[in-house]
């Protein structure tokens, strides 16, 4: 046309004519037939079986102990219940058994002064709630010694956390440093004094402090206490026996009717003992599977309805594979909200 | 529609500030020259006037900003956001104002920038306009100045070439008789000349000096905005005689915007000026349509305003349920201060509320307004470029004059279309003419085509006789010279350089190709139309010689009288009074000559589809000529209802005539016309033809184009019919047979097409309709409104004939207002089209012959009828795909986005929480998900355009706003609200019990909402992905440049101590989430997961209900060979089951 345009000099206006304009850009067209799927819901399905039961596998391989211990220190916990007890001392001791051996694995307001205008540091709600249990672990090997097990603090934080995010003031001396702020109200002792013994475990480097001020996402939650100390005794992981925690109990939950806890759990490639990405990979496996078989059945049923061009009969037996379809919808969404309890507290 | 509230504002403001309320007048008097009339005559109140500046930007410099805004902000959704902002800004809200601010500047600016851009365009070609030079005449001298400081009553000089600065009153021209010629085609693009008269008082004074010393006022109207209407009078003083008084009409005005041809130069007086010319009056344009996808977008849009609205409300109250606990409103580590304690509860709860509101706003999606318009502008380019609606013929391209209707075109049931000019050439050719009942056929080669020899036809009678003779004669001369043809000679200047043997070459000009064809049609059968010249006709006869008439009196043609006449002198002193018109409009006022056998050639030749003419004459003597001289002088010089008096003398005049013949015209039909209709019919639209021509030409018509076919049944219900029956009878007769026939076809109306079926076409007269139409006393026996509509809507195709233009219109909006609300579409092509044009929800102006008013006033305007097929068909189509699916996804995507934020509430103590940081709460909607699904609207082609053209029943797959409707909605929805689960719970499930790195290190609050972010990102755009059936390097580069954007974003943004912010909870966490095997292994599962449902549904649809369009879809992929028979054009569904047999 253009070509035809021009060689008749026609002054015109005729626009131009290329592919963009005229949208005929070259272009892969892709239609979500069944054949065309098909290959990619068999492969979906088998990538996502096997991964399912391989997470499941290494999920049972991780070794967890939880042990509550509100109940068990009801005693420290009723000290606590009465704010005026909050510096009151309370340890309790709980003794447990490991059965087998367990291998390794912003805005502060209104927290941002005290009442008599010191800037509070650290400041703000959550490093005011700090969670400031102590917990110590005792093997016995017989009834009669106790072996304290090392616990390291160390790496329990991000990196990035603990030597770039969380920096100290600068100051040879770090109680004169933190000098003119005043203790979070709750807080026990200040916070150049939460590790005097390792200045880099001290003030604002402190691991439990950074892993605290990484704050949960949800009510019930984990954080990481503390590792195990590979040595002596512990070189291979705890090994089968008595054990006890000796917890000194500062942090008051059953005021708000919350529970506290200590889990013993070893790690693996895919993180801690947890069933859900190995029961979520094998179920949408299967399922992806089920839709895949169903899809050829209807597929070979209709090829045969066509070929007889009853149309009518295509519909019937669509009316029942979309029923068959409302069935496999269902079952998904029960899976999710069974799953997806109700953990407000 | 800003334009329109801008003139008239400008225009009340003018008024008001001009002549205050109480002195406003009807009409303005103009000293020509600025010279005060002489003591003696009426005093005037003398009116200020605007200067000659065109302003048709809507913005200054200054004001820009300000009013801008103001604009915007009336917009709803604008003003919602800016509330939303407010709120931030005020309370304590749990997002910072960042997060709507940005985006709301964000399409703030986008839009500022747009209308920006276009009111500078609209500057530079003001300033071009107001800053050309004008010679005007000051002291008698001639005085270069800028065209906007004329002022009215500046007597101006314009030259050959040159256009009009505004509005004048025609003085005196350098041709002696006091006529210029001037083309009109930037106003209606006729480009035809047409002649314009100087005042009779002041045609001599043709220079500088002469014209200053002219002495007169003039009266006139006020302005208003028809460019044919003008009416006003002249006041000329002379020295001790009484001013002579003269009328002036439309043809003594020259407007603004037409330039001078043929004609060395003129002088003119202002009379309006800058924004009160005329087509200044005629910028402003129709009021706004909208379109029913804006209209279902605002719908849901309140759905959503209710979504959020309840929301916000339920978490206030469970909020302030979960805290009746004490230990839960104030735990011991987050104590309230005194001031906290004592606020009111209901103040409290209202923040929260609002607070609330904050955190979900986003559900509203605040960049869909100006993505929309992004697309619909953008989008229109698609067809101006098209260079399949591009006619060489005229180098005429399609127009489109606004974009706010690009996807209606896909949802049209009811096309209205005029006849001449749209479904025909409008290119008429002399066919034949009967005198006295005789039958004359030009057999001359006509425009390369052999007419049908004569000799089929009965042919000449074998002796005229000699009175015949005579009359053929005089039928002849009366088609010679009752017309308003130009002759158009190129590189005329003066008569001498021409001789009357060059005549048989010269062109015509007219208005109306009728007359065109009339005045070629005779100078075949001999007798030769030259010129006018001195107001002498002259015409060259079939013994070579030339005769002369004086042109007395013109009665020009109106479409109320379908007729018009002249009265010309003879060279022997007879005075004739020659008039040619409609049949329905002569004969009524003949009383003499054969009409019988007359009037059954007419209606031979109208049956055979050409459009047929009468002529008619009177001899008038001396004095009934003084008679009709004194009747037309007195309507003219009227200031008042000029127009109805012009009326009542011309038809005072126009009586006992003596009927000479008829002539017939045939025009032929538009190329493709037929398969278009055809094509349109077969998508399921109803084609009416609104026209007014007579019932049988039209119907003749209706059956060449294949709007009635053979094995239509006609129903006709026309003056005729009620003369016999009752309206009551026909009407009620009618629906019996054709509800008869529906009732029994709608069993099987699923099988498609009623190629083979009985189907009804419907013939109605404009009186007809006009009964039907009046509103009756009693509505005892049932409105027969509802009678015709129901008949109407039976019927396949409906022929509307005799329409008035506002009939038309009345037709258009009687649909448009019917039960159903379909969705019409106008088209026509000239003046009398206009009213349906803007009635229907889109008006469709053809560029055709009649001048260019219907494509001013049209959405869209077509060089051609057949382009009608690929507007509606593919560009319909395409837009009306894009453009829900626009919709639909933005909805979706921003309730996958907010609803995982509302479920977080539940986990966090209604505590307003966000899940996700600051960044990506403001760039999820203008940066990481914006791009793809833009591109998507402007490129998405489900179909070939191909294949949407050659099978027009895929059209029916979207009508009814099929892909809008409330179940769809309902489904993207829910589609929305599922994945919105899944991403949350599937986060919260694998981060809730476990640690989910190697060294057991835990994950925050951040990291939890930056990886349902993350999933969020990653569906909604494979969602995309897999809605694009179109994928160009566009697509692909825009889909994973976003992803590969949202990743080295969150990088970057967690990388880095951003020393600007005031906290760091982004830092690391997006790369620390990265580093957890577990999650990478989550987000697959997730985004898997959610994609999976809407999968299988498509592809089980597919399979089990495939649409045309996904069966087409089938064909093309199985069959790419099916391209190489595209060029036949018959539909292909036979096709497509054979094809899925296979």
């Amino acid at each position: 046309m253009k070509m035809k345009n021009n060689s008749q000099g026609l002054p015109s206006r005729m626009p131009d004519n290329t592919a963009f304009r005229q949208q005929r850009l070259p272009a892969w067209s892709p239609y979500l037939t069944a054949w065309a799927v098909l290959p990619g819901f068999f492969t979906t399905g088998a990538f996502f079986l096997s991964m399912g039961i391989l997470l499941i596998l290494s999920a049972k391989s991780v070794k967890e102990i939880e042990i509550t211990y509100t109940d068990i220190c009801s005693d420290c916990s009723k000290l606590r219940e009465n704010a005026s007890n909050f510096y009151k001392e309370c340890t309790c001791s709980v003794p447990f058994f490991i059965p087998e051996k367990m291998p390794n694995v912003e805005n502060c307001a209104p927290f941002q002064r005290a009442s008599n205008e010191i800037p509070i540091a650290p400041c703000g709600a959550i490093a005011n709630s700090m969670f400031n249990d102590t917990i110590l672990l005792s093997y016995y090997p017989n009834s009669t010694t106790r072996i304290n097990v090392p616990l390291l603090s160390s790496e329990i934080t991000w990196w990035t956390d603990k030597h770039v995010k969380f920096q100290n003031p600068e100051s040879r001396n770090l109680s004169s440093a933190f000098a003119g702020t005043a203790k979070p109200l709750y807080w026990t002792k200040p916070v150049y004094q939460l590790d005097q013994e390792n200045p880099e475990n001290n003030g604002f480097l402190n691991n439990d402090f950074i892993v605290w001020m990484r704050v949960a996402a949800l009510p019930t939650f984990k954080n990481l206490y503390r590792r195990i100390h590979r040595i002596g005794h512990f070189a291979d992981g705890l090994p089968a026996g008595d054990y006890s925690f000796d917890i000194s109990y500062n942090f008051p939950v059953t005021i708000f009717k919350g529970k506290k806890g200590v889990v013993l759990s070893t790690v693996t490639w895919s993180g801690g003992k947890s069933f859900f990405l190995g029961g979520a990979y094998t179920v949408t496996g299967a399922m992806t599977w089920l839709a895949a078989f169903s899809m050829t059945a209807i597929h070979l049923k209709l090829k045969k309805t066509i070929s007889f061009q009853s149309l009518k009969l295509a519909k019937v037996k669509a009316k029942v594979e979309r029923d068959k379809r409302r069935d496999v919808f269902r079952t998904s969404n029960t899976w999710v909200r069974t799953t997806g309890r109700d953990c407000r507290d | 529609m800003a334009g329109t509230i801008d003139c008239s504002f400008i225009r009340t403001l003018i008024n008001r500030y001009c002549a205050g309320e109480e002195n406003w007048v009807d009409s303005r008097t103009i000293y020509v020259g600025h010279k005060e009339p002489p003591p003696g005559a009426e005093a005037y109140i003398p009116q200020k006037y605007p200067d000659n500046r065109i302003v048709s930007s809507k913005y200054t410099f200054w004001n820009f900003i300000p009013k801008n805004l103001f604009e915007q902000f009336r917009r709803i959704a604008n003003f919602y956001f800016l509330i939303i902002f407010l709120v931030q800004l005020i309370i304590d809200t749990p997002t910072s104002p960042v997060t709507s601010g940005l985006p709301l500047f964000f399409v703030i600016a986008v839009t500022a920038i747009k209308q920006g851009y276009e009111d500078w365009l609209r500057h530079k070609a003001d300033n071009a306009m107001n800053q050309c030079p004008v010679h005007f005449i000051q002291h008698g001298k001639l005085v270069r100045k800028q065209s906007r400081n004329l002022r009215v009553g500046d007597i101006v000089m314009v030259n050959d070439g040159e256009t009009f600065p505004c509005d004048l009153i025609f003085l005196s021209s350098s041709r002696e008789d006091g006529t210029c010629y001037v083309t009109t085609a930037s106003l209606d693009g006729e480009s035809s000349h047409k002649t314009y008269y100087a005042v009779q008082e002041t045609k001599g004074f043709q220079t500088e000096e002469d014209i200053d010393s002219l002495h007169a006022t003039i009266e006139c109207e006020q302005p208003q905005p028809d460019l044919y209407k003008f009416v006003g009078r002249v006041h000329v003083y002379q020295e001790r005689n009484d001013p002579i008084v003269r009328s002036l009409g439309s043809e003594n005005l020259l407007l603004r915007g037409a330039s001078l041809k043929n004609t060395e130069k003129i002088f003119g007086v202002a009379i309006y000026t800058g924004m009160e010319t005329k087509m200044a009056l005629n910028y402003q344009s129709k009021s706004q349509k909208r379109s029913v996808v804006e209209k279902s977008m605002n719908a849901f849009l309140i759905v959503y305003l209710c979504i959020l609205i309840s929301k916000a409300l339920i978490n206030t109250v469970l909020k302030y349920v979960w805290q009746s606990d004490p230990f839960r409103d104030e735990p011991w580590f987050n104590q309230k201060t005194e001031a906290e304690r004592q606020r009111n509860l209901f103040l409290r709860a209202f923040t929260d509320f609002l607070a609330f509101m904050v955190l979900f706003n986003y559900i509203i999606p605040v960049s869909m307004y100006v993505t929309v318009e992004m697309q619909k502008f953008l989008g229109s380019y698609f067809i101006t470029w098209d260079e399949d609606m591009f006619d060489e013929e005229t180098g005429e391209g399609p127009l489109v004059n606004t974009s706010d209707l690009n996807e209606e075109l896909g949802q049209v049931e009811y096309i209205f279309t005029d006849k001449t000019g749209t479904l025909t050439e409008n290119n008429m050719e002399f066919i034949e003419c009967c005198i006295e009942g005789n039958v004359y056929v030009p057999h001359v080669i006509c425009n390369g085509q052999i007419l049908p020899d004569s000799g089929g036809i009965d042919m000449i009678d074998s002796s005229p006789g000699v009175s015949g003779k005579e009359r053929e004669e005089l039928f002849f001369r009366a088609l010679c010279l009752c017309h308003t043809v130009q002759v158009k000679d190129d590189g005329f200047v003066d008569g001498a350089k021409k001789s009357p043997d060059s005549s048989r070459s010269c062109i015509y000009i007219s208005s109306s190709p009728d007359e065109v064809a009339l005045v070629e049609g005779v100078q075949r059968l001999g007798f030769t139309y030259l010129r006018l010249k001195d107001n002498y006709m002259e015409l060259l006869n079939r013994d070579n010689d030339i005769e002369r008439y004086e042109l007395l009196e013109i009665l020009t043609f109106d479409s109320v009288r379908r007729r018009m006449s002249v009265i010309v002198r003879s060279a022997t002193g007879d005075i004739y009074l020659f008039c040619k018109g409609a049949d329905s409009s002569i004969f009524p006022r003949v009383t003499e000559g054969k009409v019988d056998q007359i009037r059954s050639r007419v209606e031979h030749n109208a049956v055979e589809g050409l459009r047929t003419l009468c002529v008619a004459y009177k001899k008038l003597s001396q004095e009934e000529y003084d008679e009709v001289c004194e009747l037309l002088h007195t309507a003219r010089v009227a200031l008042q209802e000029r127009e109805k008096k012009l009326g009542e003398a011309y038809d005072h005049i126009e009586t006992n005539l003596i009927l000479l013949g008829a002539t017939a015209v045939e025009d032929r039909l538009q190329e493709k016309a037929a398969d278009t209709i055809e094509a349109l019919q077969k998508a399921g639209i109803k084609v009416w033809v609104l026209t007014g021509d007579k019932m049988e030409t039209a119907a003749a018509t209706c059956y060449a184009c294949k709007l009635f076919r053979r094995n239509t049944q006609v129903l006709e219900l026309t003056t005729k019919k009620i003369e016999e029956q009752s309206l009551h009878d026909v009407l009620f007769e009618l629906s019996k047979t054709v509800l008869r026939h529906s009732g029994s076809m709608t069993r099987d109306s699923f099988s498609g097409l009623s190629a083979d079926m009985q189907d009804f076409g419907l013939i109605i007269d404009g009186a007809a309709l006009s009964l039907i139409m009046k509103p009756r006393q009693t509505g005892s026996s049932g409105n027969y409104r509802e009678i015709f509509l129901e008949i109407c809507r039976n019927c396949s195709a409906v022929l509307c004939c005799r329409m008035a233009p506002l009939q038309k219109a009345q037709i258009v909006k009687l649909i448009k207002l019917s039960k159903e609300h379909p969705i019409t579409l106008a088209i026509g092509d000239g003046a009398n089209d206009v009213s349906m044009i803007l009635e229907a929800h889109v008006g469709i102006g053809v560029i055709g012959k009649e001048g260019r008013q219907a494509a001013r006033n049209s959405d869209y305007a077509i060089p051609k009828f057949k382009h009608l097929k690929k507007m509606l068909l593919v560009h319909g189509h395409f837009y009306y795909i894009r453009i829900s699916e626009l919709v639909q996804y933005f909805f979706y995507k921003n309730v996958c986005f907010i609803f995982p934020q509302f479920l977080y509430q539940f986990f966090c103590g209604f505590s307003q929480q966000p899940l996700y940081d600051t960044a990506y709460l403001t760039l999820y909607n203008i940066s990481f998900t914006s791009l793809p699904i833009l591109m998507y609207s402007l490129m998405e082609q489900h179909v070939t355009s191909d294949m949407l053209k050659r099978d027009p029943s895929l059209y029916r797959d979207i009508a009814k706003n099929a892909l809008l409707r409330w179940r769809v909605f309902i489904y993207w929805t829910f589609l929305g609200v599922f994945d919105a689960l899944v991403f949350f719970f599937g986060a919260y499930l694998l981060l809730e019990n476990m640690a989910v790195t190697i060294n057991g290190q835990v994950f925050g609050n951040w990291t939890f909402g930056t990886l349902v972010f993350t999933v969020l990102v990653f569906t909604v755009t494979l969602k995309l992905a897999l809605d694009t059936h179109y994928w160009t390097w566009i697509n692909h580069f825009v889909i994973w440049g976003s992803l590969i954007f949202y990743i080295v974003f969150s990088l970057l943004w967690g990388g880095i101590i951003w020393p600007f912010l005031s906290y760091q909870r982004m830092y690391f966490v997006f790369i620390q989430m990265l580093s957890s095997g577990p999650v990478w292994m989550c987000i697959i599962l997730l985004i898997i997961i959610s994609l999976l449902p809407d999968i299988i549904k498509k592809i089980l649809c597919r399979q089990l209900w495939p649409t045309a369009t996904e069966r087409t879809q089938k064909i093309m992929k199985h069959k790419p060979t099916v391209e190489a028979v595209a060029t036949c054009d018959g539909p292909l569904l036979e096709g497509s089951l054979t094809a899925s047999e296979a």
